[in-house]
């Protein structure tokens, strides 16, 4: 395992959540003339050539997004930090903001000077409240030192951060049923266009960023943005904080760079498989499909590799399942989970996840029936490019990936009932009373 | 929820035509609309249930969907939120199979949760879903009792039925007017977004999430609003149903006559919704520049009253005024045909007769729904034929030896100002009702009331507006206000078209016009504005 | 098929069918629930006053007017204001619901959807311990449903229920956000693997046991009149200046010209025959660009392309020649660009035919 270069876990277990700690770790150097100097465009451009992508699950260029965002529209820029991590098998954000609280204030007045914005939200998940105190604590040093505020450091510019508390809804990570949310409504996505960079908050410009993205701008400042960008692969520069968990020695967070072999995250960053033998992995958090012990051999961590497999890098949230388990078993987890955090908005996905569900529940307890899973692929076939946001193909993508990849996993639960084979009679559930 | 300040962009007359392909054929559609819209105006009609065009636009129901070619190759796209854009290339179901697949799964999906209980249900026959499954389902159902219905439902209102199934609420009392079954509302929000948009009183709210979202008011509070029964309009499915017409009777009995309210100076457009000689019900008729689709509840419930305490016919005679003076009051509810024969009576009375309109009720403000807040629906009539006001009348009565009023119980509108008038020997009243005019006066004349004569009005926007009768008059002597004033004056009118020409001998404005080119939506009449 | 359904409407109507309609609308029926019994009762709500008297505090006035300083409406404070509520009784009482919404000038209604939407609002008293386990793929695949159940057996309750005494509530919820230390809970507010010196500790590297689990719940248990309490909101962030425009801030928006107006980037210039061309990146708030040649020690204008313009020629340029561009955004001019010093264009790479 080489040695990376530690982008956004450098100061792990240094005590960084203090602010003297901090700055003798170089934390806040970038707070100074020469930032200050700087116009937008130059900062920008200056992200755009470190080919920095979003690290929230979608991997849009993080400099691009930002020159989306429209100049002189008169209206406030709103910078909101997407710390709504709920993805299944996604855990770095919690482990940043709580180790790290102040690169994330660093990265957001850099962010906030090539923006212009005046107020960030950092939208937390609910159930993260030592994160919230962690982040909490840090502004309030960051603001006895003057790097928020009015008038930072004696320029003219003003930056504020609040930190806005989630309250338990999956679908907030979608961004703008994240921004929905931090308008005090449901966390329901919003029609597109506009998006959110034209109008999103308030109907005001809004720029939405993940936390680690947020955090790698001091980094990439402080170097040339060659360096950040030659770490990675041609197309997404810099190094990623992968997650791994399930079925392997040292689960946790892990910063390499893009491109590492997926073997080699399991074996030489996570201490090899436990329990068993590597049955499949999800490279990119709950909703992505599945790879088998072959393909897992030939993948690499990047964007476009794991999309070439017809999977995807999502959050470089990997998930390591051994040959214990039932394929079926933990697709019948994830059906409860979407179906429980559908927003209830679209009609498939309100209804088809809870029915899916229901179905996968049916298989797990041996009541499944041939046809089953037929059915099943042809309800999330139902799914695809229909709804407003991806959380139904969230669930239908893995339906069809898990069905058709581990197919005797459902097979063998069918099995188990012994009617499995007869044909379900309609006659014989003739709508009653209140049918 | 979503973006709820999109209202949808309507096509009007003026709109720009652009060249679209819809199936690779190219088809000139409204501009300035979006592709639901637009389609429909070339005949395409695409379903939908959650997209209402005065509505804001919130695109849940995922049912409208259409593929659109775009620059990532055919995408599937919901046509109530695309802009009609020159040169766009659509595929309808009618050449994708992509389409109809996925029309087809958004309808299996929509009726995964929803209760199999249209033979009981008081919107059969009027049911989006139903007409929908009807065009574009007709599927044979995969689902099976072992996967269960997942009803929703408010959790107190929960119970388990006979077969074991969990199930919502049925008849859960939403306010005075409204009852609500929770296990048939299809979560298309259109009655949160009424209330909230247009109503501008937030009442209504689906709560919870996922397939256990259910509508609901705030815990101890009731759904009461002037415009509530418009939920009932805009709730797709049999979730929403109005107290006075459940179980009254089934849809496709009914018959409907398009008619206009003549309750308010606005004259909202509505549908008199009827069956075996009685009104069932009053629907809003959709005119977009006068009531769009909605109705407030007072004009709404109003038909309630029509065939109540009504006077009988009576022969009439040709009517000898003695020599004093002559005051001819119209009320709000003449038509332009009653006061056209009112003038033709002033006229062939001569200088001691004159005539006035309106009401003693007080005149409140718009509110920008569906009333304008004037109770005297003809008052711009009345302006058009000469009609003084008839607070000058009330300020001058004493110099009256003879009051005839049509349709204008004064009496009852407002009983101090009013007794001034029994100082007047001969009080004739012409009127449906056996009102508080009709009971002190002399002679009580029975008439067809506005919801049973051909008629036309002008509204406070100035348009001119038909009435059709509906054929639910009590007694079939009776005649309209009209017959009996033209009797009086010596010429009877058959037909309102004959009032309407001698209305158009008073009002140049109207000289032009026949009555039977009025459209059903009105016609804006000159120096009028919409 | 519209037509058949149509004609069928009109073969009904047409008929004439008669009904002896009943002249008054029939009244409700009983809800079906009370015939067969409804499944959830209603939870019993303190009295409006009692709720309000609760609220009605200065250090939550102050914290509300804190959050409302912050949102540019006031609705967006809502879940924060929610959050408040819950923070003084342990859940969202429905009188609760409407003091938040009165706060944050929204309707009730909203405010009812909101707090029904998000599961972390509790809409019933729980126990002093809420234990939340995780019951997503991660904490799945490493065993959580033999703990939970291991848990419900303990305390003699299923999952949603609150023991007898009042002391534990044991909720499945989705992912916890630390899939790494999977099986995971939430005591409360803090995340758990362990107790370690008699503080419940979450250790990299370690997970929930049964033997975990145990010491968690008697740690619990000798908690039990001093639970430990986190601020719901994670404390009060001093110094900020609030929301500009929004009541009780004193903050004032950002001025436009925070920044210094942004130079031309990336000039590059090559010559060939037809001279020098330059091409470089502008910004899209250029009013104007001049651009300039080095002539010995100082620099002579020789041209100013559009702003929207992607390549600028100087016909008496070569190769060796330096260039420069300065840039103006409205009433402002930037430094100047890097200097660009003319190369040789490449010979054009002939087509393979």
């Amino acid at each position: 395992m080489a040695e990376c270069v530690k982008v956004c876990t450098a100061n792990f277990g240094k005590g960084a959540q203090d602010i003297e700690v901090y700055k003798k770790l170089g934390g806040y150097a970038n707070i100074s003339e020469r930032l200050f100097n700087m116009s937008q465009f130059e900062l920008i451009d200056y992200v755009q050539r470190s080919n920095l992508r979003g690290r929230g699950g979608a991997g849009f260029p993080t400099g691009m997004k930002w020159s989306f965002v429209p100049r002189n529209s008169g209206k406030p820029v709103y910078i909101v930090v997407n710390a709504d991590e709920g993805e299944g098998g996604t855990f770095k954000d919690h482990f940043l903001m709580m180790e790290d609280p102040h690169r994330l204030i660093e990265g957001l007045i850099i962010a906030a000077w090539a923006l212009g914005s005046r107020a960030a939200y950092i939208y937390c998940r609910g159930e993260f409240l030592p994160c919230i105190e962690s982040i909490n604590k840090a502004l309030n040093q960051a603001y006895a030192a003057g790097y928020l505020g009015e008038n930072i450091m004696g320029t003219k510019f003003c930056f504020d951060i609040f930190v806005h508390r989630g309250a338990g809804a999956y679908i907030c990570g979608e961004e703008t049923a994240l921004i929905n949310s931090l308008e005090g409504q449901k966390g329901q996505p919003r029609l597109k266009p506009p998006f959110p960079a034209v109008s999103g908050a308030w109907k005001s410009p809004t720029c939405v960023n993940n936390v680690e993205t947020i955090m790698a701008l001091p980094w990439i400042l402080q170097h040339d943005p060659s360096e950040y960008a030659k770490m990675g692969t041609p197309r997404a520069g810099g190094t990623k904080v992968f997650c791994i968990s399930g079925d392997v020695k040292n689960p946790g967070v892990y910063e390499a760079p893009l491109g590492t072999p997926m073997m080699t995250m399991i074996n030489e960053y996570a201490g090899g498989i436990v329990g068993g033998n590597l049955k499949a992995v999800l490279p990119g958090g709950s909703s992505c499909a599945p790879l088998n012990a072959g393909e897992c051999a030939v993948a690499t961590m990047d964007y476009e590799c794991l999309a070439s497999m017809k999977t995807m890098f999502g959050s470089g949230a990997m998930i390591v399942i051994n040959d214990t388990h039932n394929m079926a078993e933990l697709l019948n987890v994830l059906g409860n989970f979407y179906s429980h955090e559908s927003c209830g908005q679209c009609t498939p996905c309100r209804e088809g996840t809870g029915l899916l569900h229901r179905i996968l529940n049916q298989i797990v307890e041996g009541k499944g029936h041939d046809g089953d899973v037929e059915l099943m692929q042809s309800l999330s076939g139902g799914f695809g490019g229909v709804t407003i946001c991806p959380l139904s193909i969230s669930l239908g993508g893995p339906v069809s990936s898990y069905t058709a990849k581990f197919r005797e996993d459902f097979d063998e639960l069918i099995a188990k009932n012994p009617d499995h084979a007869k044909p379900r009679v309609q006659e014989n559930y003739r709508p009653g009373i209140f049918w | 929820m979503s973006n709820y300040y999109n209202m949808p962009k309507l096509p009007t007359e003026n709109s720009p035509k652009v060249e679209i392909f819809v199936d690779d054929k190219p088809v000139m559609v409204p501009g300035d609309t979006n592709l639901l819209e637009a389609l429909k105006a070339v005949g395409i009609e695409t379903p939908h249930v959650c997209y209402h065009p005065y509505l804001p636009v919130s695109g849940n129901c995922r049912q409208c969907l259409v593929e659109q070619e775009g620059p990532r190759g055919r995408m599937l796209v919901i046509a109530c939120y695309t802009p009609v854009s020159p040169g766009m290339k659509i595929y309808t179901p009618a050449s994708s199979a992509r389409v109809k697949n996925a029309r087809k799964a958004t309808q299996e999906f929509m009726l995964v949760n929803h209760p199999l209980d249209c033979p009981i249900c008081d919107k059969a026959g009027e049911c989006t879903l139903q007409e929908n499954y009807m065009e574009a389902g007709q599927n044979e159902s995969r689902m099976r009792p072992e996967y269960g219905k997942n009803y929703h439902g408010n959790p107190e209102h929960q119970f388990i039925d006979a077969k074991g199934q969990l199930r919502g609420g049925k008849h859960v009392d939403l306010g005075p007017r409204v009852l609500l079954d929770e296990e048939r509302c299809v979560q298309c929000d259109r009655c949160v977004r009424f209330m909230r948009s247009i109503a501008g009183s937030e009442q209504l709210q689906l709560a919870g999430r996922a397939d256990h979202t259910y509508i609901t008011t705030f815990p101890g509070e009731k759904l009461d609003h002037e415009y509530d029964l418009c939920v009932t309009d805009v709730c797709p499915v049999g979730a929403m149903t109005a107290k006075y017409f459940r179980f009254q009777k089934r849809v496709w009995l009914l018959s409907h006559t398009p008619t206009v309210s003549m309750d308010d100076s606005l004259g909202a457009n509505i549908w008199l919704d009827y069956a075996d000689g009685h009104i069932y019900r009053v629907m809003p008729r959709c005119n977009p520049v006068v009531n769009r689709s909605w109705l407030s509840n007072t004009s709404r419930l109003a038909f309630q009253e029509f065939d109540k305490n009504r006077l009988p016919s009576m022969e009439v005679h040709t009517p000898a005024f003695g020599n004093g003076k002559i005051a001819i009051v119209a009320g709000g509810t003449c038509t332009l045909e009653d006061l056209a024969a009112i003038r033709m009576l002033k006229e062939k009375l001569g200088d001691r007769a004159e005539i006035f309109g309106g009401s003693l009720l007080k005149v409140d403000a718009p509110d920008g729904i569906a009333k304008s807040g004037d109770p005297v629906a003809n008052r711009a009539g009345m302006k058009l034929l000469g009609f003084a006001d008839v607070a000058d009348f009330m300020k001058r009565a004493s110099e009256f030896e003879t009051l005839v009023t049509v349709n204008a119980d004064l009496f009852g509108e407002d009983p101090a100002a009013a007794g001034v008038l029994e100082k007047i020997n001969c009080r004739v009243a012409i009127t449906p009702f056996d009102d508080a005019t009709a009971k002190k006066a002399t002679i009580a004349m029975g008439v067809r009331h506005w919801s049973e004569v051909q008629g036309t009005m002008v509204n406070s926007l100035n348009m001119l507006q038909k009435l059709n009768a509906c054929p639910v008059c009590p007694d079939e002597n009776l005649w309209a206000a009209y017959q009996v004033v033209s009797y009086m004056a010596g010429s009877k009118f058959e037909a309102a078209a004959d009032a309407f020409k001698k209305a158009g001998e008073y009002a140049p404005v109207l000289a032009g016009l026949t009555y039977d080119a009025i459209k059903s939506t009105g016609k804006l009449l000159e120096g009028g504005e919409a | 098929m519209r037509e058949h359904i149509q004609g069928a409407v009109q073969f009904v109507s047409n008929n004439h069918l008669k009904f002896d309609g009943p002249s008054e609308a029939i009244a409700a029926l009983p809800d079906p629930g009370q015939t067969f019994g409804y499944v959830n009762k209603p939870v019993p709500q303190p009295a409006p006053k009692e709720v309000l008297a609760k609220l009605d505090t200065p250090e939550i006035k102050e914290r509300c007017a804190d959050l409302l300083s912050r949102y540019p409406v006031g609705q967006g404070a809502l879940l924060e204001v929610l959050w408040l509520v819950q923070g003084v009784f342990g859940w969202v009482p429905t009188e609760g619901i409407r003091w938040a919404a009165n706060v944050c000038g929204c309707a009730p209604a909203h405010a009812l959807g909101v707090a029904t939407f998000y599961t972390m609002y509790n809409h019933a008293p729980k126990g002093k311990f809420l234990l939340q386990f995780c019951r997503n793929i991660s904490c799945s695949i490493k065993g959580a449903q033999p703990l939970i159940k291991y848990v419900e057996n303990k305390l003699g309750i299923k999952s949603g229920e609150t023991t007898p005494d009042g002391m534990f509530t044991v909720l499945q919820v989705e992912c916890l956000g630390s899939c790494g230390n999977g099986p995971m809970m939430l005591v409360n507010d803090d995340f758990a693997t362990d107790v370690v010196d008699g503080q419940l500790k979450m250790k990299r590297g370690t997970t929930l046991t049964e033997a975990s689990i145990d010491r968690i719940i008697d740690w619990c248990k000798a908690h039990a009149n001093n639970v430990p309490k986190h601020d719901v909101l994670g404390g009060v962030v001093k110094g900020h200046c609030g929301h500009p425009g929004a009541p009780g801030a004193t903050a004032k928006p950002q001025v436009a010209d925070y920044a210094p107006p942004s130079p031309v980037l990336n000039v590059k210039a090559e010559a060939d025959e037809t001279g020098a061309t330059l091409t470089w990146k502008g910004a899209p708030e250029f009013t104007k660009i001049v651009v300039e040649k080095k002539n010995g020690s100082s620099w002579v204008a020789v041209g100013e392309p559009g702003v929207k313009d992607k390549a600028f020629v100087d016909a008496a340029g070569k190769v060796g020649d330096v260039y420069r561009m300065i840039a103006t955004s409205g009433e402002r001019t930037a430094k100047p660009s890097n200097e660009a010093v003319t190369t040789q264009k490449p010979a054009p790479v002939e087509e393979a035919k």
